[in-house]
């Protein structure tokens, strides 16, 4: 169905190849993976599959791609419309119109289908997507996880062959990136659609793809089953490690396989299992929140939550898309002004905080977080917050180099990829030493190696250096690493507010793939796992 | 389900009534018609990312005010008239004659400055509550496939505008919270880089899917639901046509309108 011969790819300005003389087939009906780590050309692939690049983005593409027999070089993106869907990354940012029913017609009536068969397509999306309670809503107004939805229905009314996913599930929570992938999975086995997909989250995807295609930093590339893949790459989610760990001789790639591979190792294990005490330094409270309430118009975001947090606490915001965690941190951060209740940041009222007083007290990492950067260079930048924070010149610079090595300080921050962005940006907020540093959905887009370095850096803020860190997040795995302190919101209350295990534990569709195998065992982590298999022996 | 205008009225209607603005020249009626419009934008404007687009023509508008008559009382030639007071005259080379900065300021030159600027500014305000009634979205679809190029660079620029809005206080607040107080015009580089880079990143992005559903593939389009004309937007269409055969009828049209699409 998608042939790819000796494909290297450079774009302009460039001195070195994205892609280099990749060759590959893909046949009708399979479901493959594109995997590799950030801002090494996943998303550059799968826009050469129906001529995005370079038709879009310019460029020199030697080599040759077919899609169905027609190559990619002789037809422009609209040409092949009706033969590929593609979803982007952001499914907001390509939609053109604003109802759900007028986005599922739009590719129709570009393509001058007659109104009949519209009529009929749309409705068989909305039943095979279950969106038909949405048809008339604003898609502005959609959940992530509808808004999804509603792209891949777009695509998929135009009767593809192939449809292309960019990190279909990055911004979703768990449950709603499973109700994606399911929808996918049915898709390629009652219609044999074939789908090309690529994601961070590995745990998410792999029970799911029949080929993974690996891209790896030295321009090699690797393509097999996973079970082939998985034998000895790096790049693999937790379930992969814990199987190394455990020293099985198999490749699990669903919480099923493990559970069944480990049936007696488990056994032998719970009997030694304790659960690491909770330590309860009672230090004194640096964020104090009482009865806080939130509305945006008649709606309500947060309502009547009280919340204490000490210094050495790393918290974890969890729950749905929409449920209020953003709410929560902005009034934290003092973003926003709240309409009922108290919010005190080391005793002070965070909405009025200025200037130099407000840096040395929080630090908060938006969504976006070039949003903080402006200047021309990561050099500037750099010794902006320097400037900015009283220190002496050269220190945010030198923190920079420890945590992402390899930064050229004459980058423009927006060449930077979303690790090294996310780096820079902590570290411009870190330069003013806060009290308390809040992040908002910090591993949209990092790999697994960046979020390592993550955690460790997270963790040596709050333990080491008496801080305290909210994280807003819906990664479960980032979650069990990082953590010690759970407060899960759904529909603007807290719900649960524990220690991670405890909250991670009772809630099966937000337990780690490490807990899910392990149950009931109480570890969340493959560190849990190695140290009790060695209390054990 | 609940039919809305058809997405061409409102640009019709306003542009109707700006020309009668215009040709009417009475500051009076100026305010009144846009004091009606502002109470129409009130009742019809949905909970749409562009309702805002109205206030913040209001708000340019005023701008526009200011500047016509600081450049008008200080700039120009002077108008015989009542002195008002008198501003020191700035020497200028002597290339520059003719052109004076400074000097007297006569009641005259005063007035007829800001009724410039009030009608400038009303018929921003009357393009303005068009542009917040109705969805750009639809306006698009709604174009005929003659001016179909042309129409596609102005629907996306006319939608990208109310995202630049929200992306304007989103990056703002960030930038607060960084420690920086956006006052002065150096706060407004900070804003505006990453702004245009995220502009410019979410052009391409919708570009690039309109690209690969088939836009502008081929020339002929088919509609799954014709934007239909209904009476209504025939006898809203044929009211504001009124204004331009009678302009001192203007207020009154601009009333009856209100009535009409009053729910």
């Amino acid at each position: 169905m998608i042939k790819f011969s000796n494909v290297s790819l450079i774009y302009p300005n460039s001195q070195q190849t994205v892609i280099e003389d990749l060759s590959f087939t893909v046949s009708e009906g399979e479901l493959v993976l594109v995997m590799g780590p950030t801002g090494i050309g996943k998303s550059s692939v799968l826009r050469l599959i129906n001529g995005l690049v370079p038709h879009h983005t310019g460029g020199i593409l030697a080599g040759d791609i077919s899609v169905n027999g027609i190559s990619t070089h002789s037809v422009k993106p609209g040409g092949l419309a009706h033969l590929i869907g593609i979803v982007g990354q952001n499914p907001l940012h390509g939609f053109v119109t604003d109802t759900v029913e007028e986005e599922l017609a739009f590719g129709m009536e570009t393509l001058n289908m007659p109104s009949d068969v519209m009529r009929k397509r749309v409705e068989e999306i909305l039943d095979l997507l279950s969106l038909a309670p949405l048809r008339n809503r604003t898609i502005a107004t959609l959940s992530g996880g509808e808004q999804q939805r509603v792209a891949i229905g777009s695509a998929l009314v135009m009767h593809p062959k192939v449809l292309v996913l960019d990190e279909p599930t990055s911004a979703l929570d768990p449950i709603a990136a499973e109700e994606v992938l399911s929808i996918l999975h049915r898709l390629v086995h009652d219609l044999g659609l074939t789908v090309i997909i690529s994601e961070h989250k590995l745990e998410r995807v792999i029970q799911f793809a029949d080929r993974i295609i690996h891209i790896q930093g030295d321009g090699h590339t690797r393509i097999g089953t996973p079970q082939e893949i998985f034998a000895d790459s790096d790049l693999a989610p937790p379930i992969i490690h814990l199987a190394r760990a455990m020293q099985l001789s198999e490749i699990p790639l669903t919480v099923r396989d493990m559970r069944r591979m480990t049936q007696t190792k488990r056994k032998e294990l719970v009997d030694g299992s304790v659960l690491a005490p909770i330590e309860n330094s009672k230090t004194e409270s640096l964020v104090t929140l009482k009865q806080v309430t939130i509305n945006y118009g008649k709606k309500n975001a947060i309502s009547d939550v009280s919340l204490s947090i000490s210094s050495g606490e790393i918290i974890a915001v969890m729950g749905r898309n929409g449920a209020g965690k953003s709410s929560l941190l902005r009034a934290i951060v003092g973003a926003s002004t709240v309409d009922k209740g108290d919010v005190l940041v080391a005793k002070k009222n965070p909405f009025l905080l200025q200037g130099r007083e407000r840096t040395q007290l929080i630090g908060f990492i938006p969504q976006e977080p070039s949003d903080l950067l402006y200047r021309q260079s990561v050099a500037d930048e750099c010794s902006q917050a320097d400037q900015d924070n009283h220190v002496v010149a050269g220190t945010t610079l030198t923190l920079l180099q420890e945590l992402v090595p390899g930064i050229s300080s004459h980058t423009h921050p927006r060449d930077l990829s979303e690790g090294q962005r996310l780096g820079l940006a902590l570290c411009v907020v870190l330069s003013g030493s806060p009290k308390i540093l809040v992040l908002d959905e910090p591993t949209r887009g990092l790999d697994y190696s960046a979020k390592k370095t993550l955690v460790s850096l997270l963790k040596e803020i709050a333990l080491g250096q008496e801080r305290a860190v909210i994280i807003a997040t819906h990664d479960v795995e980032l979650v069990a690493e990082v953590a010690t302190r759970v407060v899960f919101i759904a529909e603007g209350e807290i719900v649960a507010d524990g220690p991670v295990a405890q909250v991670l534990l009772s809630s099966p569709a937000f337990a780690p793939q490490v807990a899910k195998v392990m149950s009931p065992s109480p570890w969340l982590t493959i560190n849990d796992v190695i140290e009790a298999m060695k209390r054990n022996q | 389900m609940n039919r809305s205008l058809h997405p061409l009225v409102w640009w019709i209607w306003a542009g109707a009534m700006a020309t009668a603005v215009a040709m009417t020249s009475s500051i009076s009626i100026a305010i009144a018609v846009v004091g009606v419009t502002a109470i129409v934008v009130r009742n019809k404007a949905e909970e749409t990312p562009w309702a805002a687009s109205f206030s913040w023509s209001l708000k340019m508008g005023l701008w526009v005010i200011a500047i016509r008559v600081l450049t008008g009382v200080l700039i120009g030639v002077p108008m015989p008239g009542r002195k008002i007071l008198t501003l020191p005259v700035i020497p200028l080379p002597h290339w520059m004659a003719g052109i004076r900065i400074g000097g007297p300021v006569t009641l005259e030159r005063l007035t007829s400055t800001a009724h410039d600027g009030i009608m400038i500014a009303s018929i921003i305000a009357l393009l303005g509550a068009a542009a917040s009634l109705s969805s750009p979205h639809r306006l698009l679809r709604s174009m005929p496939v003659m001016v179909y190029e042309f129409g596609v660079s102005v629907v996306i620029a006319t939608s990208i505008l109310p995202q630049f809005v929200t992306s304007i206080s989103r990056i703002k607040q960030a930038q607060r919270l960084r420690g920086h107080e956006s006052t002065g015009l150096l706060s407004w580089r900070r804003i505006a880089l990453p702004l245009f880079e995220e502009t410019l990143s979410r052009s391409l992005d919708l570009a690039a899917a309109m690209d690969s559903r088939g836009y502008g593939f081929t020339r002929k389009r088919s509609k799954y639901r014709q934007d239909r004309w209904t009476s209504k937007d025939y006898l809203l269409c044929g009211i504001a046509m009124v204004s331009l055969a009678k302009p001192e009828l203007l207020v009154l049209v601009a009333a009856v309108s209100a009535l009409v699409v009053a729910p």
